[in-house]
């Protein structure tokens, strides 16, 4: 009860912060591909959410938490973070909202270049 | 000299490469396994490839093989041993840190990759493997200095000892060939003998052929006298001037008054045309001999003076032969 208390405050948290990021202009060109790449991961997660193979929902996972930050996404490493964590619990339902936030998230999020 | 990036996310890579690439650091090569970059550092190879790579960044977790096994697998190679590896890793816990390192990794950075860090712990790197790579290269060219110094010192050890003009030892060498030998014939009670070879009016022969045939000649007398002593022991010196000395270890008078006898005739058989000659038509040499048991009590000058004398004799005697001293003591 109190995990999912802590996952409520955590989703909570996660809707209430500023969508506005800012991204070093250097790296621009890289971002629409890297947005592209995420949406095949929330069908990725999914998909493996579906059929139980929590490997998959841990390597996604990872490798969100390791690239969000450093292209400019600290949400998106936080997610990842969460997402490898629900793999690892093998819960499949809390990933799959996890990457229903992250769906949000780049929908909405607005981007600047400096 | 390249950097080259390993990690099997594909965003990973792109993001490392461009933040390279924004500092200026442009020649980079990419692995997506660690079994990739083995392939591209040339690790399967009998010619490694380390010399093109100054530096790896080295994703920590990957599938297969991971980060932390293959940085110990390329430091395990002893080209890569200068070759920094940096580990970039998303968990950056004592555990995994201290494997790392144990593995042969220089540093580490953690995920997600902050570009001041990515910058500043890249340079690093950089700058530590340049060194490495100035204090080799000033290595290397020390001992090539020295390879060559040796070699010199040899050459000239070995000119120090030839006599310019016949290519035959010199005077020096002969002085420390003949102590060296009279201290061994008495050690050993072995004969000793020394031969003086004096050409025949070779004054008359510079002033009537001049100079440069006198040099021809004398460098003619050296090779046929040369051309008889058989034994690598033997030693044939030029002494000074027109005279010639022949070491010959472990021979009595006797033998050495053969070998005289042959080089006295090898000399004449050259035939040399000597026109004021007293004695031939041809260059001819007077030669003293003396040798024979050595003992403690002897001086060695004492040898060189009674050869010296035999051959005095010799050109009194009308020149053209050979005379024997009587023993050393």
């Amino acid at each position: 009860m109190q995990t999912y208390l802590d996952f409520c405050k955590f989703l909570v948290t996660e809707a209430s912060v500023n969508n506005r990021v800012v991204i070093d202009s250097d790296l621009e060109d890289l971002i629409p591909g890297f947005i592209e790449k995420r949406q095949e991961d929330i069908q990725a997660i999914n998909a493996a959410a579906a059929t139980g193979d929590y490997e998959t929902i841990i390597n996604i996972g990872h490798n969100l938490k390791g690239i969000g930050g450093g292209y400019g996404f600290d949400r998106i490493t936080k997610l990842g973070a969460a997402i490898e964590q629900a793999g690892k619990q093998q819960d499949g339902d809390k990933a799959c909202e996890l990457v229903q936030v992250m769906k949000t998230y780049l929908e909405h999020v607005e981007i600047h270049y400096e | 000299m390249a950097i080259l990036i390993v990690d099997d996310s594909a965003d990973s890579r792109a993001l490392i490469k461009r933040l390279l690439e924004k500092h200026g650091l442009g020649d980079i090569l990419i692995a997506e396994s660690a079994t990739d970059a083995f392939a591209l550092l040339g690790l399967d190879h009998p010619v490694c490839l380390a010399e093109n790579i100054e530096l790896i960044l080295m994703d920590g977790v990957m599938p297969g093989i991971d980060g932390i096994k293959a940085c110990g697998l390329i430091k395990s190679h002893a080209c890569f041993k200068d070759v920094p590896i940096i580990v970039i890793t998303a968990s950056d816990d004592a555990e995994t840190l201290e494997k790392a390192f144990a593995a042969g990794a220089m540093d580490f950075i953690t995920k997600p990759v902050k570009q001041l860090e990515l910058k500043a712990r890249v340079n690093s790197a950089l700058n530590m493997k340049h060194a490495i790579d100035q204090r080799k290269a000033r290595e290397a060219e020390l001992v090539k200095v020295l390879e060559e110094l040796e070699g010199l010192n040899r050459e000239l050890s070995r000119l120090s000892s030839l006599d310019g003009l016949t290519g035959i030892a010199n005077r020096r060498h002969f002085d420390q060939i003949f102590e060296m030998e009279w201290r061994r014939a008495i050690r050993a009670g072995h004969d000793l003998s020394i031969v003086f070879l004096d050409i025949d009016f070779f004054k008359y022969y510079n002033d009537t052929y001049g100079h440069q045939e006198g040099d021809d000649c004398l460098k003619k007398i050296a090779v046929a006298a040369g051309s008889v002593l058989k034994r690598p022991a033997d030693l044939l010196a030029r002494y000074g001037g027109e005279e010639f000395v022949i070491i010959l270890p472990e021979t009595g008078v006797d033998g050495a008054y053969e070998v005289a006898q042959q080089i006295r005739s090898a000399i004449e058989m050259c035939n040399i045309p000597h026109s004021a000659s007293q004695i031939a038509d041809h260059v001819t040499v007077s030669i003293g001999v003396a040798g024979g048991k050595i003992s403690l009590a002897d001086k060695s000058q004492e040898l060189i003076a009674l050869a010296d004398k035999a051959l005095y004799e010799a050109k009194n005697g009308g020149r053209n032969q050979v005379r024997v001293a009587g023993a050393v003591s």
